[in-house]
Protein backbone atom coordinates (compact mmCIF):
# COMPACT_ATOMS: atom_id res chain seq x y z
CA UNK A 1 0.00 0.00 0.00
CA UNK A 2 2.46 2.34 1.37
CA UNK A 3 4.70 1.57 -2.14
CA UNK A 4 1.75 2.36 -4.36
CA UNK A 5 0.95 5.53 -2.63
CA UNK A 6 5.26 6.29 -3.03
CA UNK A 7 4.78 5.01 -7.17
CA UNK A 8 2.35 7.43 -7.66
CA UNK A 9 3.78 10.61 -5.83
CA UNK A 10 6.24 9.69 -7.84
CA UNK A 11 4.54 9.75 -11.41
CA UNK A 12 2.59 12.56 -10.74
CA UNK A 13 5.50 15.06 -9.27
CA UNK A 14 7.89 13.90 -12.28
CA UNK A 15 4.81 14.44 -14.85
CA UNK A 16 4.25 17.79 -13.44
CA UNK A 17 7.61 18.78 -13.33
CA UNK A 18 7.86 18.51 -17.23
CA UNK A 19 5.52 21.14 -17.60
CA UNK A 20 8.97 23.65 -17.80
CA UNK A 21 9.52 22.54 -20.87
CA UNK A 22 6.90 24.47 -22.34
CA UNK A 23 8.73 27.66 -21.93
CA UNK A 24 11.74 25.29 -23.75
CA UNK A 25 9.32 25.10 -26.90
CA UNK A 26 8.56 28.83 -26.47
CA UNK A 27 11.64 29.90 -26.60
CA UNK A 28 13.26 27.93 -29.28
CA UNK A 29 10.43 29.18 -31.74
CA UNK A 30 10.61 32.59 -31.04
CA UNK A 31 15.08 32.35 -31.47
CA UNK A 32 14.32 30.65 -34.79
CA UNK A 33 11.31 32.46 -35.76
CA UNK A 34 13.96 35.29 -35.54
CA UNK A 35 16.51 33.72 -37.26
CA UNK A 36 14.77 32.82 -40.30
CA UNK A 37 13.55 36.61 -40.60
CA UNK A 38 16.85 37.60 -40.32
CA UNK A 39 17.75 34.98 -43.02
CA UNK A 40 14.87 36.39 -44.88
CA UNK A 41 15.89 40.28 -44.83
CA UNK A 42 19.90 39.70 -45.12
CA UNK A 43 20.68 35.95 -47.27
CA UNK A 44 24.10 36.66 -47.58
CA UNK A 45 24.76 36.27 -43.66
CA UNK A 46 22.68 32.91 -43.76
CA UNK A 47 25.43 30.87 -42.21
CA UNK A 48 26.63 33.55 -39.39
CA UNK A 49 22.82 34.06 -38.54
CA UNK A 50 22.22 29.65 -38.83
CA UNK A 51 25.73 29.35 -36.47
CA UNK A 52 24.29 31.68 -34.14
CA UNK A 53 20.67 30.31 -34.33
CA UNK A 54 22.07 27.11 -33.04
CA UNK A 55 24.06 28.50 -29.84
CA UNK A 56 20.77 30.23 -28.99
CA UNK A 57 18.26 26.60 -29.29
CA UNK A 58 21.20 25.17 -27.32
CA UNK A 59 20.79 27.77 -24.52
CA UNK A 60 16.94 27.66 -24.46
CA UNK A 61 16.97 23.82 -24.69
CA UNK A 62 19.30 23.98 -22.00
CA UNK A 63 16.29 25.25 -19.39
CA UNK A 64 13.78 22.45 -20.57
CA UNK A 65 16.52 19.95 -19.80
CA UNK A 66 16.90 21.57 -16.25
CA UNK A 67 13.31 20.80 -15.88
CA UNK A 68 13.84 17.25 -17.16
CA UNK A 69 16.52 16.80 -14.96
CA UNK A 70 14.28 17.21 -12.05
CA UNK A 71 11.73 15.15 -13.37
CA UNK A 72 14.57 12.57 -13.62
CA UNK A 73 15.79 13.21 -10.10
CA UNK A 74 12.30 12.71 -9.17
CA UNK A 75 12.03 9.70 -10.82
CA UNK A 76 15.08 7.59 -10.07
CA UNK A 77 17.09 9.00 -7.25
CA UNK A 78 14.27 9.61 -4.83
CA UNK A 79 13.32 6.60 -2.74
CA UNK B 1 19.86 11.18 -51.58
CA UNK B 2 20.51 7.47 -50.35
CA UNK B 3 20.88 5.31 -53.48
CA UNK B 4 17.90 2.66 -53.54
CA UNK B 5 18.87 0.94 -56.42
CA UNK B 6 19.57 -2.62 -57.79
CA UNK B 7 20.84 -4.94 -54.93
CA UNK B 8 20.89 -2.23 -52.32
CA UNK B 9 17.10 -2.62 -51.81
CA UNK B 10 17.32 -6.34 -51.50
CA UNK B 11 19.84 -6.05 -48.87
CA UNK B 12 17.43 -3.36 -47.07
CA UNK B 13 14.33 -5.07 -47.22
CA UNK B 14 16.45 -7.98 -45.62
CA UNK B 15 17.89 -6.90 -43.17
CA UNK B 16 14.67 -5.32 -41.97
CA UNK B 17 13.25 -8.47 -42.09
CA UNK B 18 15.47 -9.68 -40.09
CA UNK B 19 15.53 -7.13 -37.10
CA UNK B 20 11.78 -8.00 -37.13
CA UNK B 21 12.42 -12.02 -36.78
CA UNK B 22 15.22 -11.33 -34.60
CA UNK B 23 12.52 -8.85 -32.24
CA UNK B 24 10.41 -11.59 -32.22
CA UNK B 25 11.88 -14.27 -31.37
CA UNK B 26 14.52 -12.77 -28.76
CA UNK B 27 12.15 -9.84 -27.12
CA UNK B 28 14.32 -6.93 -25.73
CA UNK B 29 14.79 -6.33 -22.12
CA UNK B 30 14.66 -2.61 -20.45
CA UNK B 31 17.54 -2.32 -18.47
CA UNK B 32 17.50 -0.72 -14.83
CA UNK B 33 18.20 2.88 -14.74
CA UNK B 34 19.75 4.87 -11.81
CA UNK B 35 20.96 7.89 -11.95
CA UNK B 36 24.47 7.70 -10.41
CA UNK B 37 27.03 5.59 -11.55
CA UNK B 38 27.07 1.41 -10.87
CA UNK B 39 29.22 0.74 -8.90
CA UNK B 40 31.61 -3.03 -9.32
CA UNK B 41 30.50 -5.50 -7.15
CA UNK B 42 33.20 -7.00 -5.11
CA UNK B 43 34.85 -3.86 -4.83
CA UNK B 44 35.01 -3.28 -1.52
CA UNK B 45 37.34 -0.42 0.27
CA UNK B 46 37.89 1.27 -3.11
CA UNK B 47 34.33 1.01 -4.96
CA UNK B 48 34.84 2.13 -8.60
CA UNK B 49 31.89 3.06 -10.80
CA UNK B 50 31.33 2.03 -14.02
CA UNK B 51 31.37 5.63 -15.68
CA UNK B 52 34.62 6.43 -14.09
CA UNK B 53 35.99 3.21 -16.04
CA UNK B 54 34.59 4.95 -18.75
CA UNK B 55 36.49 8.03 -18.02
CA UNK B 56 39.70 6.24 -18.20
CA UNK B 57 38.68 4.84 -21.41
CA UNK B 58 37.98 8.33 -23.20
CA UNK B 59 41.06 9.65 -21.55
CA UNK B 60 43.44 6.06 -23.18
CA UNK B 61 41.15 7.31 -26.62
CA UNK B 62 42.56 10.66 -26.54
CA UNK B 63 45.97 9.39 -25.93
CA UNK B 64 45.65 7.53 -28.82
CA UNK B 65 44.43 10.42 -30.66
CA UNK B 66 47.41 12.95 -29.70
CA UNK B 67 49.82 10.14 -30.49
CA UNK B 68 48.14 9.66 -33.97
CA UNK B 69 47.85 13.45 -34.30
CA UNK B 70 51.19 13.83 -33.52
CA UNK B 71 52.78 11.36 -35.82
CA UNK B 72 50.57 12.19 -38.91
CA UNK B 73 51.41 15.67 -38.86
CA UNK B 74 53.24 16.85 -41.50
CA UNK B 75 56.93 18.51 -41.39
CA UNK B 76 57.18 22.14 -42.04
CA UNK B 77 57.44 22.16 -45.42
CA UNK B 78 55.29 19.56 -46.83
CA UNK B 79 52.54 20.94 -47.88
CA UNK B 80 51.38 16.97 -49.42
CA UNK B 81 47.39 17.28 -48.73
CA UNK B 82 47.03 13.90 -46.45
CA UNK B 83 44.00 12.32 -46.68
CA UNK B 84 42.08 9.87 -43.81
CA UNK B 85 41.25 10.42 -40.31
CA UNK B 86 44.22 13.28 -39.80
CA UNK B 87 42.54 15.46 -42.89
CA UNK B 88 39.21 15.23 -40.75
CA UNK B 89 41.12 16.21 -37.72
CA UNK B 90 42.88 18.54 -39.12
CA UNK B 91 39.87 20.45 -40.99
CA UNK B 92 38.08 21.07 -37.83
CA UNK B 93 40.65 22.07 -35.79
CA UNK B 94 41.04 24.66 -37.76
CA UNK B 95 37.24 25.56 -38.57
CA UNK B 96 37.14 25.45 -34.47
CA UNK B 97 40.21 28.12 -34.34
CA UNK B 98 38.77 30.36 -36.81
CA UNK B 99 35.33 30.65 -34.91
CA UNK B 100 37.14 30.90 -31.42
CA UNK B 101 39.34 33.57 -33.18
CA UNK B 102 36.39 35.36 -34.21
CA UNK B 103 34.85 35.55 -30.87
CA UNK B 104 38.05 35.88 -28.69
CA UNK B 105 40.75 38.35 -30.46
CA UNK B 106 44.28 37.43 -30.71
CA UNK B 107 45.54 37.81 -27.13
CA UNK B 108 44.32 35.26 -24.92
CA UNK B 109 43.59 32.76 -28.48
CA UNK B 110 46.18 30.43 -26.93
CA UNK B 111 45.25 30.14 -23.14
CA UNK B 112 41.32 29.98 -23.95
CA UNK B 113 41.90 27.94 -27.27
CA UNK B 114 43.82 25.13 -25.50
CA UNK B 115 40.96 24.71 -22.79
CA UNK B 116 38.41 25.04 -25.63
CA UNK B 117 39.83 22.32 -27.55
CA UNK B 118 40.26 20.21 -24.66
CA UNK B 119 37.04 20.38 -22.89
CA UNK B 120 35.31 19.99 -26.50
CA UNK B 121 37.16 16.78 -27.39
CA UNK B 122 36.84 14.84 -23.85
CA UNK B 123 32.97 15.60 -23.72
CA UNK B 124 32.70 14.45 -27.36
CA UNK B 125 33.88 11.25 -26.51
CA UNK B 126 32.30 10.97 -23.48
CA UNK B 127 28.74 11.54 -24.92
CA UNK B 128 29.41 9.46 -28.08
CA UNK B 129 30.49 6.74 -25.78
CA UNK B 130 26.60 5.37 -25.18
CA UNK B 131 26.24 5.16 -29.09
CA UNK B 132 28.91 1.78 -29.24
CA UNK B 133 27.41 -1.20 -29.14
CA UNK B 134 27.86 -3.10 -26.24
CA UNK B 135 28.13 -0.01 -23.57
CA UNK B 136 25.21 -0.37 -21.69
CA UNK B 137 24.30 -3.99 -22.26
CA UNK B 138 27.10 -6.27 -21.69
CA UNK B 139 27.86 -6.02 -18.17
CA UNK B 140 27.33 -8.29 -14.44
CA UNK B 141 24.72 -9.90 -14.00
CA UNK B 142 23.45 -9.37 -10.53
CA UNK B 143 20.93 -9.97 -8.36
CA UNK B 144 17.70 -7.56 -7.87
CA UNK B 145 17.50 -8.26 -4.52
CA UNK B 146 18.39 -6.17 -1.10
CA UNK B 147 18.34 -7.30 2.05
CA UNK B 148 16.16 -5.11 4.45
CA UNK B 149 18.01 -4.32 7.17
CA UNK B 150 14.89 -3.87 9.79
CA UNK B 151 13.90 -7.51 9.06
CA UNK B 152 16.88 -9.59 7.76
CA UNK B 153 14.15 -10.50 4.98
CA UNK B 154 15.44 -10.45 0.97
CA UNK B 155 13.79 -7.90 -0.33
CA UNK B 156 13.29 -8.95 -4.49
CA UNK B 157 12.38 -6.24 -7.44
CA UNK B 158 11.80 -6.63 -10.97
CA UNK B 159 14.30 -8.25 -13.02
CA UNK B 160 14.57 -11.62 -15.16
CA UNK B 161 15.70 -15.00 -15.24
CA UNK B 162 18.61 -16.03 -16.64
CA UNK B 163 19.59 -18.41 -19.40
CA UNK B 164 22.98 -20.08 -20.91
CA UNK B 165 23.40 -18.66 -24.40
CA UNK B 166 26.63 -20.26 -26.48
CA UNK B 167 29.93 -21.29 -24.78
CA UNK B 168 28.42 -21.14 -21.55
CA UNK B 169 27.67 -17.45 -21.23
CA UNK B 170 24.89 -16.38 -18.91
CA UNK B 171 22.40 -14.21 -20.23
CA UNK B 172 18.99 -12.40 -19.00
CA UNK B 173 16.21 -14.36 -20.56
CA UNK B 174 13.70 -12.06 -22.31
CA UNK B 175 11.07 -14.18 -22.16
CA UNK B 176 11.07 -15.10 -18.68
CA UNK B 177 10.38 -12.41 -16.46
CA UNK B 178 10.82 -13.05 -12.74
CA UNK B 179 7.39 -13.81 -10.72
CA UNK B 180 7.85 -13.80 -6.90
CA UNK B 181 6.49 -16.75 -5.11
CA UNK B 182 3.42 -14.81 -4.42
CA UNK B 183 2.72 -13.62 -8.11
CA UNK B 184 3.32 -16.92 -8.87
CA UNK B 185 0.17 -18.21 -6.74
CA UNK B 186 -2.09 -16.14 -9.10
CA UNK B 187 -0.89 -16.61 -12.12
CA UNK B 188 -3.99 -18.51 -14.81
CA UNK B 189 -3.35 -21.63 -15.72
CA UNK B 190 -2.69 -20.55 -19.30
CA UNK B 191 -0.16 -18.13 -17.80
CA UNK B 192 1.68 -20.77 -16.60
CA UNK B 193 1.62 -23.16 -19.58
CA UNK B 194 2.85 -20.56 -21.35
CA UNK B 195 5.75 -19.95 -19.10
CA UNK B 196 6.65 -23.51 -19.58
CA UNK B 197 6.69 -23.50 -23.31
CA UNK B 198 9.40 -20.68 -22.39
CA UNK B 199 11.43 -22.92 -20.31
CA UNK B 200 11.24 -20.33 -17.60
CA UNK B 201 11.84 -21.84 -14.20
CA UNK B 202 9.30 -19.18 -11.70
CA UNK B 203 5.32 -19.09 -12.57
CA UNK B 204 5.31 -22.48 -13.55
CA UNK B 205 3.43 -24.67 -10.87
CA UNK B 206 6.40 -26.54 -10.23
CA UNK B 207 8.53 -24.63 -6.94
CA UNK B 208 11.63 -23.01 -7.64
CA UNK B 209 14.58 -25.24 -5.76
CA UNK B 210 17.38 -23.36 -4.94
CA UNK B 211 20.73 -24.24 -6.88
CA UNK B 212 22.82 -25.31 -3.96
CA UNK B 213 25.66 -22.87 -2.97
CA UNK B 214 29.38 -23.49 -2.84
CA UNK B 215 30.99 -23.51 -0.05
CA UNK B 216 34.54 -23.46 -1.65
CA UNK B 217 37.00 -20.48 -1.93
CA UNK B 218 36.17 -19.91 -5.45
CA UNK B 219 32.98 -19.78 -6.65
CA UNK B 220 33.16 -19.18 -10.33
CA UNK B 221 30.48 -16.12 -11.13
CA UNK B 222 30.68 -15.50 -14.95
CA UNK B 223 28.96 -12.77 -16.08
CA UNK B 224 27.69 -11.30 -19.93
CA UNK B 225 24.24 -10.54 -20.75
CA UNK B 226 21.80 -9.25 -23.90
CA UNK B 227 19.56 -6.93 -24.32
CA UNK B 228 18.23 -5.45 -27.56
CA UNK B 229 17.12 -7.64 -30.39
CA UNK B 230 18.02 -6.56 -33.50
CA UNK B 231 20.70 -7.01 -35.91
CA UNK B 232 23.55 -4.68 -36.59
CA UNK B 233 23.50 -2.59 -39.75
CA UNK B 234 25.47 -4.20 -42.09
CA UNK B 235 26.02 -1.48 -44.70
CA UNK B 236 28.55 0.08 -46.46
CA UNK B 237 29.48 3.33 -46.90
CA UNK B 238 27.52 4.25 -49.79
CA UNK B 239 24.14 2.21 -49.35
CA UNK B 240 21.14 3.53 -46.96
CA UNK B 241 21.28 2.67 -43.38
CA UNK B 242 18.34 0.36 -43.07
CA UNK B 243 17.50 -0.94 -39.72
CA UNK B 244 18.12 -1.32 -36.68
CA UNK B 245 21.46 -0.12 -34.59
CA UNK B 246 20.85 -1.65 -31.39
CA UNK B 247 23.33 -3.60 -29.27
CA UNK B 248 25.36 -6.97 -30.26
CA UNK B 249 24.91 -9.45 -27.81
CA UNK B 250 26.43 -13.16 -26.83
CA UNK B 251 29.48 -12.05 -26.06
CA UNK B 252 31.64 -14.27 -24.04
CA UNK B 253 33.40 -12.27 -21.61
CA UNK B 254 35.93 -13.28 -18.83
CA UNK B 255 34.83 -15.21 -15.41
CA UNK B 256 35.48 -13.37 -11.98
CA UNK B 257 36.30 -15.18 -8.82
CA UNK B 258 34.41 -14.59 -5.86
CA UNK B 259 35.83 -15.61 -2.71
CA UNK B 260 33.61 -16.41 -0.74
CA UNK B 261 33.74 -15.85 3.05
CA UNK B 262 33.95 -18.90 5.27
CA UNK B 263 30.92 -19.08 7.64
CA UNK B 264 28.53 -16.56 5.99
CA UNK B 265 25.40 -17.93 5.42
CA UNK B 266 22.23 -15.81 5.32
CA UNK B 267 22.34 -12.10 4.46
CA UNK B 268 23.71 -9.90 2.12
CA UNK B 269 27.40 -11.95 1.82
CA UNK B 270 25.07 -15.22 0.60
CA UNK B 271 23.36 -13.07 -1.95
CA UNK B 272 26.33 -11.68 -3.83
CA UNK B 273 27.34 -15.23 -4.17
CA UNK B 274 24.45 -16.54 -5.82
CA UNK B 275 25.49 -18.33 -9.06
CA UNK B 276 24.02 -17.36 -12.24
CA UNK B 277 21.54 -19.98 -13.04
CA UNK B 278 19.41 -19.37 -9.85
CA UNK B 279 15.80 -18.73 -10.08
CA UNK B 280 15.21 -17.63 -6.69
CA UNK B 281 16.52 -14.11 -7.17
CA UNK B 282 15.37 -11.88 -10.14
CA UNK B 283 19.05 -10.71 -12.30
CA UNK B 284 19.57 -7.66 -13.79
CA UNK B 285 22.46 -6.52 -15.95
CA UNK B 286 24.92 -3.86 -14.50
CA UNK B 287 27.02 -2.86 -16.98
CA UNK B 288 30.68 -2.39 -17.71
CA UNK B 289 30.94 0.83 -19.33
CA UNK B 290 28.48 3.63 -19.24
CA UNK B 291 28.91 6.74 -20.86
CA UNK B 292 31.07 9.53 -18.45
CA UNK B 293 28.60 12.85 -19.47
CA UNK B 294 25.54 10.53 -17.35
CA UNK B 295 27.30 10.81 -13.89
CA UNK B 296 26.87 14.14 -12.19
CA UNK B 297 30.11 13.58 -10.63
CA UNK B 298 31.93 13.78 -14.51
CA UNK B 299 29.85 17.04 -15.51
CA UNK B 300 30.35 19.02 -12.41
CA UNK B 301 33.87 18.27 -12.69
CA UNK B 302 34.35 19.80 -15.92
CA UNK B 303 31.94 22.49 -14.59
CA UNK B 304 34.02 23.39 -12.16
CA UNK B 305 37.21 23.38 -14.06
CA UNK B 306 35.99 25.73 -16.17
CA UNK B 307 34.77 28.24 -13.91
CA UNK B 308 37.52 28.35 -11.79
CA UNK B 309 39.93 28.48 -14.81
CA UNK B 310 38.05 31.38 -16.02
CA UNK B 311 38.65 32.90 -12.62
CA UNK B 312 42.14 32.50 -12.95
CA UNK B 313 42.66 33.69 -15.97
CA UNK B 314 41.05 36.97 -14.46
CA UNK B 315 43.22 37.37 -12.25
CA UNK B 316 46.00 36.99 -14.10
CA UNK B 317 44.80 39.51 -16.51
CA UNK B 318 43.52 42.33 -14.11
CA UNK B 319 45.59 41.30 -10.96
CA UNK B 320 43.17 42.39 -7.58
CA UNK B 321 41.16 44.88 -9.99
CA UNK B 322 39.15 41.34 -11.34
CA UNK B 323 37.24 42.17 -7.77
CA UNK B 324 36.01 45.08 -9.34
CA UNK B 325 33.58 43.36 -11.07
CA UNK B 326 31.77 42.22 -8.46
CA UNK B 327 32.24 44.45 -5.44
CA UNK B 328 31.79 47.64 -7.36
CA UNK B 329 31.84 50.83 -5.00
CA UNK B 330 33.33 53.13 -7.54
CA UNK B 331 30.64 54.76 -7.79
CA UNK B 332 28.05 54.50 -4.95
CA UNK B 333 29.35 57.92 -3.37
CA UNK B 334 29.55 59.66 -6.68
CA UNK B 335 26.37 58.77 -8.92
CA UNK B 336 23.00 58.86 -7.25
CA UNK B 337 22.30 55.90 -8.31
CA UNK B 338 25.47 54.08 -7.38
CA UNK B 339 23.94 51.80 -5.29
CA UNK B 340 22.62 49.84 -8.55
CA UNK B 341 25.98 48.50 -9.67
CA UNK B 342 26.72 47.24 -5.68
CA UNK B 343 23.53 45.57 -6.56
CA UNK B 344 24.78 44.22 -10.38
CA UNK B 345 28.31 43.21 -9.07
CA UNK B 346 26.77 40.98 -6.12
CA UNK B 347 24.23 39.28 -9.07
CA UNK B 348 26.99 38.58 -11.17
CA UNK B 349 28.83 37.09 -8.44
CA UNK B 350 25.70 34.52 -7.64
CA UNK B 351 25.90 34.39 -11.30
CA UNK B 352 29.24 32.39 -11.23
CA UNK B 353 28.04 29.81 -9.11
CA UNK B 354 24.66 29.69 -11.60
CA UNK B 355 27.26 28.86 -14.24
CA UNK B 356 28.52 26.15 -12.49
CA UNK B 357 25.25 24.46 -12.34
CA UNK B 358 24.14 25.23 -15.45
CA UNK B 359 27.10 23.88 -17.04
CA UNK B 360 27.59 20.39 -15.49
CA UNK B 361 23.39 19.82 -15.21
CA UNK B 362 22.55 20.90 -19.49
CA UNK B 363 25.68 18.51 -19.94
CA UNK B 364 24.38 15.70 -17.70
CA UNK B 365 20.14 16.13 -18.70
CA UNK B 366 21.18 16.34 -22.27
CA UNK B 367 23.15 12.96 -22.29
CA UNK B 368 21.12 11.35 -18.99
CA UNK B 369 17.68 11.60 -20.75
CA UNK B 370 19.56 10.74 -24.17
CA UNK B 371 20.70 7.47 -22.93
CA UNK B 372 17.15 6.44 -21.52
CA UNK B 373 15.65 7.71 -24.85
CA UNK B 374 17.89 5.13 -26.50
CA UNK B 375 17.04 1.93 -23.85
CA UNK B 376 13.00 2.98 -24.42
CA UNK B 377 13.23 3.10 -28.07
CA UNK B 378 15.12 -0.09 -28.13
CA UNK B 379 12.30 -1.78 -26.32
CA UNK B 380 9.78 -0.07 -28.04
CA UNK B 381 10.60 -0.68 -31.57
CA UNK B 382 13.87 -3.09 -31.63
CA UNK B 383 14.08 -3.13 -35.45
CA UNK B 384 14.04 0.65 -35.87
CA UNK B 385 16.15 2.65 -33.44
CA UNK B 386 18.89 4.50 -35.74
CA UNK B 387 17.06 7.61 -35.93
CA UNK B 388 17.09 8.10 -32.03
CA UNK B 389 20.71 6.89 -32.38
CA UNK B 390 21.41 9.99 -35.29
CA UNK B 391 20.15 12.40 -32.99
CA UNK B 392 22.38 11.21 -29.67
CA UNK B 393 24.85 11.79 -32.39
CA UNK B 394 23.86 15.13 -33.15
CA UNK B 395 23.25 15.95 -29.76
CA UNK B 396 26.64 15.02 -28.17
CA UNK B 397 28.41 16.91 -30.35
CA UNK B 398 26.00 20.10 -30.41
CA UNK B 399 26.77 19.75 -26.10
CA UNK B 400 30.19 19.35 -26.80
CA UNK B 401 30.32 22.27 -28.66
CA UNK B 402 28.23 24.43 -26.29
CA UNK B 403 30.42 23.70 -23.26
CA UNK B 404 33.56 24.37 -24.79
CA UNK B 405 31.61 27.82 -26.85
CA UNK B 406 30.46 28.61 -23.31
CA UNK B 407 33.78 28.63 -21.72
CA UNK B 408 35.54 30.17 -24.10
CA UNK B 409 32.64 32.99 -23.82
CA UNK B 410 33.38 33.35 -20.74
CA UNK B 411 37.22 33.51 -20.59
CA UNK B 412 36.87 36.51 -22.73
CA UNK B 413 34.60 37.92 -20.76
CA UNK B 414 36.38 37.76 -17.76
CA UNK B 415 39.57 39.53 -19.48
CA UNK B 416 37.44 42.68 -20.47
CA UNK B 417 37.19 43.85 -17.17
CA UNK B 418 34.13 45.82 -16.32
CA UNK B 419 32.60 48.24 -18.10
CA UNK B 420 34.85 47.53 -21.51
CA UNK B 421 32.67 46.82 -24.83
CA UNK B 422 33.22 43.68 -26.96
CA UNK B 423 33.23 45.57 -30.10
CA UNK B 424 36.81 46.70 -29.11
CA UNK B 425 37.75 43.23 -29.49
CA UNK B 426 36.89 42.21 -32.63
CA UNK B 427 38.40 45.78 -33.92
CA UNK B 428 41.68 44.77 -32.84
CA UNK B 429 41.53 41.04 -34.14
CA UNK B 430 39.62 42.15 -37.76
CA UNK B 431 43.25 43.26 -38.21
CA UNK B 432 45.42 40.46 -37.46
CA UNK B 433 43.40 37.24 -38.10
CA UNK B 434 45.64 34.36 -39.58
CA UNK B 435 42.65 32.65 -41.18
CA UNK B 436 39.94 33.93 -43.53
CA UNK B 437 37.20 34.73 -41.32
CA UNK B 438 33.33 36.33 -42.19
CA UNK B 439 33.32 40.30 -42.10
CA UNK B 440 31.26 41.04 -38.95
CA UNK B 441 28.23 42.83 -40.39
CA UNK B 442 27.16 45.31 -37.68
CA UNK B 443 30.50 47.73 -38.34
CA UNK B 444 30.50 48.78 -41.50
CA UNK B 445 27.68 48.05 -43.50
CA UNK B 446 24.83 50.02 -44.35
CA UNK B 447 21.29 48.21 -43.95
CA UNK B 448 20.32 49.80 -46.89
CA UNK B 449 23.10 47.83 -48.65
CA UNK B 450 22.94 44.89 -47.37
CA UNK B 451 20.77 43.18 -50.22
Amino acid sequence: MEESVLLAGKAIGAGLAMIGALGGGIGIGLSVGGAVQAMGRNPDFASTIQTNMILGVAFAEAVAIYALVVSLIILFVLA
Amino acid sequence: MINWNGKRRWIALILLIAGIVVMLTVPPIIPVIQLPGEVYPGGGNLPMTNTLMASIVVWILLGLLLIYVRGAMPKSGDEVPRGGFYNIFEMLFEGLYGFIHNIVGEKHMRYIFSFFMTIFLIVLLSNWLELIPGIDSIGFLEPHAEVDEATGEVVTEGGYETMTVLFGAQALNPKCPWVSPEEAASLTVEAQAARIVNNCKTGTGAPVAETAREEEPAAVATEASTEAAATETTATEEAGVEVAAADTSDEETSGEAVVEESGAEAGEEALHHVPPGDASVPWVVLPFLRAPSTDLNMTAALALIAVVMTQVLGFRELGIGYLTKFFNFKTLFSSPLGGIDVAVGLLELIGEFAKILSFSFRLLGNIFAGSILLFVMSFLVPFLPWPFFILEFGVGALQAFVFGLLTAIFMSQATAGHGEHHEEQEDEHANTAEYPVEVDTAEGLNPAEAH
